[in-house]
C-alpha cells in the first residue's frame, strides 16, 4: 500500500502536535501509527478535539506546524 | 445627565450616572419598579443595575422610541422623597482566609498585580490600612445594598452603605483567573461578590460563603421559590466566622436544614444618605435583635 | 427514541431561549440562528418553540429507535441517512433503525435538525434550551454524549408531507467574510473618534474562542478616551461601573480583541459596550466559524427594525408555503 491519505480536520481552531506544551509530540513524521491514534490536537470553543489516524499507516509528514490556525476540512496530515 | 441608548433592536440601555452612588441606584431602582408596575406590553425583561439600567424589549410590541419616551416620563415623575424600600437583612456568613480561596489566588499569581502578597494584603495596604484584620473589620462593620445581580444566576454586587471616603476600592486582577471556587467572597471595584458557581473571576478574592446563594436543585427552605438567592434592594451584612462555625453551616446545607438569618426593613434612601453610621446602626441592631 | 451513538462536538438541545429570567443572571442561551431553527421546526409541523439539537461544526451520529420525520437546516453539514446524503431544508422521512450522520463542514457552523414532535426534554423555568456554564435545561444540562437516549414528544399537529422544500431563495448562503450590522451606542462614548472608526473599518479575525457564550476577534488595539476613572468602575479606561450587557453587544475590554456577547453569555459587568448586533444579524453570527473575517457594518435603530421584519416575512413566506403545499 502506498496510496497517501489525508488527516483531515473537521473542525476549525489551532492545530497543536502536544498533549500539551511541556510534553512530546503525539507523534513524528516517519512514525508508524495504528488507526484511532491520536496525532495532535484542535482547540475550538474552549474544548480540544482529538484528530485519529483512520487506518494503520506511517505519518508521512505534517502539513501544518504546531499552533498554526487550521480550518475546517483542512489537510493536517498525511498518511502513506 | 441621563444617557438612554439602543441596545440593537430588542434593548434600550438607561445610563443614570458614570459614578456609583447610593443614590444613582436608588433611583434606578425607583425608575423600574414603576415600569415593573405599568405592565406594559411587549417588555420582556427589567434589569436594574447599578448606576444604570435595562431594559429587553420585543420591538415588534413596544418600539424603542416609544419605551424611551416612557421612561422619561417616569424619570420625571419618580422621586426619592416618596421612594420606600422594603428589603431583606441578610447575615451571610464567610470564612476570611479560607484554604480553597487561598489555593486558588496563589495558583494565579503571576496575573495579579502583587504577586508576592496574598489579595487580601495588597487590598489592605492600597487602601491604607494597617494590617489585613484592620480590613476585614471595615469589610464586616458595615451591611452592603444589593445593588445588582447578574454575570452569572444569582451573582449579588454588593455596595457598602458607607460615605464615599469610606469606601473600599480595588483593581480586578491585571488578567483574570480561569478558575474561581464555588461560592468565593470576592471584591473588583467598589463591590463585594460572591460567586454562586465555580468559574472565570477576576475580583480579588478574600474567603468564601459558608452558605450557597445558588441552588440548582431547590433543596433549601430559602431557594422554595427561585434558585437564586439575592435580590436588588437586599441588605447583606457579611460576618467573619471561624473554621468551626463554617464547618457546621456545611454541615446543615448538606442535611437540608440551613436557613439564613434575615429581617424584614423598610427604610428610605434618604435614612441612608444622611447618616450612614447611624443606619448600619439600626440595621445591625435589628439583625440580631 | 433517539439514540446517540456519537456526540458530535458539541450538540445541545434548544428552542426559542428562557425568557424573562435576565434580571437574575440567567442569560437566555436557546437556538443561536433563529432563522434555521425555526423553519426546521416548521418542516416537521412542530410548534415554533419546540426542542431541536443545535450541532456545532461537527455533527453527531444518531440512530432512530421509531419512524419519524425530520428536518435539518442551517449551515451546510451535509446530513447522510446510511451513508446516502439527505436534502437539507427539506422533510424527510426516517424509519426506525436508520442512522443519521454528518459530512465535514462545507459552509457555516451549525446546523439544527427538528424532530417532529420535537426532542422532549422537561422545561426548566418554561425552556427546555441548555445552558451549560450551569448545568440548567436541555438534556441533563449538558451537550449531548455517547450513549445518551432522546425522548420524542408527541406529535400532536397536522404532519408535513415528507419532500416539502424550503424555497432556494430562502435558504441563506454563507461565505468566509461576513457583514454584521451593529447599533452604535451604549457606552461608545468612551472609544476615541479615531478608534470608533477603525472598529468600523478594519476586517476582524473570529478567534477559536467562539462559541455559545461569545465570539472574540482580533484586530487592531482600541483606544479610550483617557478620564480620571468614575468612583467604583475600576482602574482600566475600558472599565465601567458594572452594568448589563444586552444580547450582541460588543465589548473591548483593555481595547484588545472585541468580544460579541451571545446567547449563553454573562448578563453584566464592568466593560464598556461599544455596539449591539442586531437581531436579524445573530442568525447570521451563529454560522460564522473560527478564523472567518467579519466586518462591522452601522445602521439605525430603523434599519435595524426593517431588517428584523424582512426575517419575520421570510419566515411567514415558509409558513404559508408549507401550509398551502406541505400537507
Amino acid at each position: 500500500m502506498s496510496e497517501n491519505k489525508s488527516i483531515i480536520s473537521p473542525v476549525p481552531g489551532i492545530f497543536y502536535r502536544k498533549p500539551s506544551p511541556d510534553k512530546e509530540v503525539f507523534v513524528n513524521e516517519g512514525d508508524s501509527v495504528k488507526a484511532g491514534d491520536v496525532i495532535g490536537l484542535i482547540e475550538v470553543m474552549k474544548n480540544f478535539y482529538e484528530i485519529k489516524a483512520e487506518a494503520d499507516g506511517i505519518v508521512e509528514r505534517f502539513c501544518v506546524e504546531n499552533e498554526d490556525i487550521v480550518d475546517a476540512g483542512q489537510e493536517v496530515a498525511v498518511m502513506k | 445627565m441621563i444617557r438612554y441608548e439602543y441596545g440593537g433592536d430588542e434593548f434600550v440601555f438607561v445610563e443614570l450616572a458614570e459614578e456609583m452612588s447610593l443614590e444613582a441606584n436608588f433611583r434606578g431602582m425607583a425608575i423600574t419598579r414603576k415600569l415593573r408596575e405599568r405592565q406594559l406590553p411587549g417588555i420582556l425583561d427589567i434589569c436594574p443595575s447599578n448606576a444604570s439600567y435595562m431594559i429587553r424589549v420585543d420591538p415588534d410590541q413596544l418600539h424603542p422610541d416609544a419605551l424611551i419616551a416612557e421612561l422619561k416620563n417616569l424619570e420625571e415623575s419618580v422621586s426619592l422623597d416618596d421612594f420606600e424600600i422594603s428589603a431583606r437583612l441578610v447575615d451571610v456568613p464567610v470564612l476570611f482566609e479560607d484554604p480553597w480561596t487561598h489555593e486558588a489566588l496563589m495558583r494565579f499569581r503571576e496575573r495579579h498585580q502583587d504577586p508576592n502578597s496574598t489579595d487580601l494584603e495588597y487590598a489592605a495596604r492600597i487602601n491604607g490600612f494597617k494590617s489585613k484584620g484592620e480590613l476585614i473589620e471595615a469589610i464586616t462593620g458595615f451591611p452592603y445594598l444589593v445593588s445588582m445581580v447578574g454575570f452569572v444566576p444569582g451573582l449579588p454586587w454588593c455596595y457598602q452603605m458607607v460615605p464615599r471616603e469610606q469606601q473600599i476600592e480595588v483593581p480586578k486582577y491585571v488578567r483574570p483567573r480561569t478558575f474561581t471556587p464555588e461560592r468565593a467572597f470576592g471584591f473588583g471595584g467598589a463591590f463585594a461578590v460572591i460567586y454562586p458557581v465555580q468559574g472565570a473571576g477576576g475580583y480579588q478574592l478574600f474567603g468564601i460563603a459558608a452558605a450557597p446563594i445558588y441552588d440548582r436543585e431547590q433543596r433549601l427552605p430559602d431557594f422554595k421559590d427561585a434558585i437564586t438567592f439575592p435580590k436588588q434592594g437586599d441588605i447583606f451584612r457579611y460576618r467573619g466566622i471561624t473554621m468551626d462555625e463554617y464547618e457546621s453551616i456545611r454541615k446543615q446545607v448538606e442535611d437540608g436544614t440551613f436557613r439564613y438569618l434575615t429581617k424584614e426593613i423598610t427604610f428610605t434612601p434618604d435614612e441612608v444618605t444622611e447618616n450612614p453610621q447611624r443606619f448600619s446602626e439600626n440595621v445591625l441592631g435589628r439583625l440580631y435583635e | 427514541m433517539i439514540h446517540v451513538l456519537n456526540p458530535g462536538l458539541q450538540t445541545t438541545v434548544q428552542d426559542q431561549g428562557r425568557i424573562g429570567y435576565y434580571e437574575i443572571g440567567m442569560p437566555p442561551s436557546g437556538a443561536m440562528d433563529k432563522y434555521s431553527y425555526t423553519i426546521a421546526n416548521l418542516l416537521v409541523g412542530n410548534d415554533e418553540n419546540a426542542a431541536a439539537l443545535e450541532i456545532t461544526y461537527m455533527g453527531p451520529t444518531l440512530e432512530f429507535r421509531e419512524n419519524t420525520v425530520i428536518a435539518v437546516t442551517g449551515g451546510e453539514i451535509p446530513p447522510k441517512i446510511n451513508g446516502k446524503p439527505i436534502p437539507m431544508w427539506e422533510t424527510v422521512s426516517v424509519a426506525s433503525g436508520d442512522q443519521l450522520s454528518f459530512d465535514f463542514v462545507k459552509q457555516g457552523a451549525r446546523v439544527y435538525l427538528a424532530v417532529a414532535g420535537g426532542v422532549d426534554v422537561p422545561a426548566i423555568m418554561e425552556s427546555r434550551s441548555t445552558y451549560t456554564l450551569c448545568g440548567i435545561g436541555g438534556f441533563e444540562g449538558r451537550a449531548l454524549q455517547q450513549g445518551d437516549e432522546l425522548r420524542v414528544g408527541p406529535v400532536a399537529r397536522e404532519s408535513v408531507r415528507v419532500g416539502t422544500r424550503v424555497p432556494d431563495a430562502l435558504i441563506p448562503q454563507f461565505a468566509k467574510s461576513h457583514e454584521i450590522r451593529v447599533v452604535i451606542g451604549l457606552c461608545s462614548y468612551r472609544l476615541t473618534a479615531e478608534s470608533k472608526q477603525s472598529f468600523l473599518s478594519q476586517e476582524w479575525t473570529v478567534t477559536p474562542e467562539a462559541n455559545r457564550v461569545g465570539y472574540r476577534f482580533k484586530g487592531e488595539r482600541l483606544g479610550f478616551v483617557p478620564r480620571e476613572q468614575p468612583f467604583g468602575a475600576g482602574s482600566n479606561p475600558s472599565n465601567v461601573v458594572d452594568l448589563g450587557y444586552p444580547i450582541g453587544s460588543i465589548q473591548v475590554p483593555d481595547g484588545v480583541e472585541p468580544i460579541a456577547l451571545l446567547n449563553d453569555a454573562v448578563t453584566g459587568g464592568g466593560y464598556a459596550t461599544i455596539a449591539t448586533v442586531i437581531s436579524a444579524d445573530l442568525n447570521r453570527m451563529a454560522q460564522i466559524k473560527s478564523n472567518e473575517k467579519v466586518r462591522f457594518v452601522s445602521v439605525t435603530l430603523e434599519e435595524a427594525l426593517q431588517a428584523r421584519s424582512e426575517v419575520k416575512d421570510r419566515i411567514a413566506h415558509i409558513k404559508q408555503a408549507i401550509a398551502e403545499n406541505g400537507r
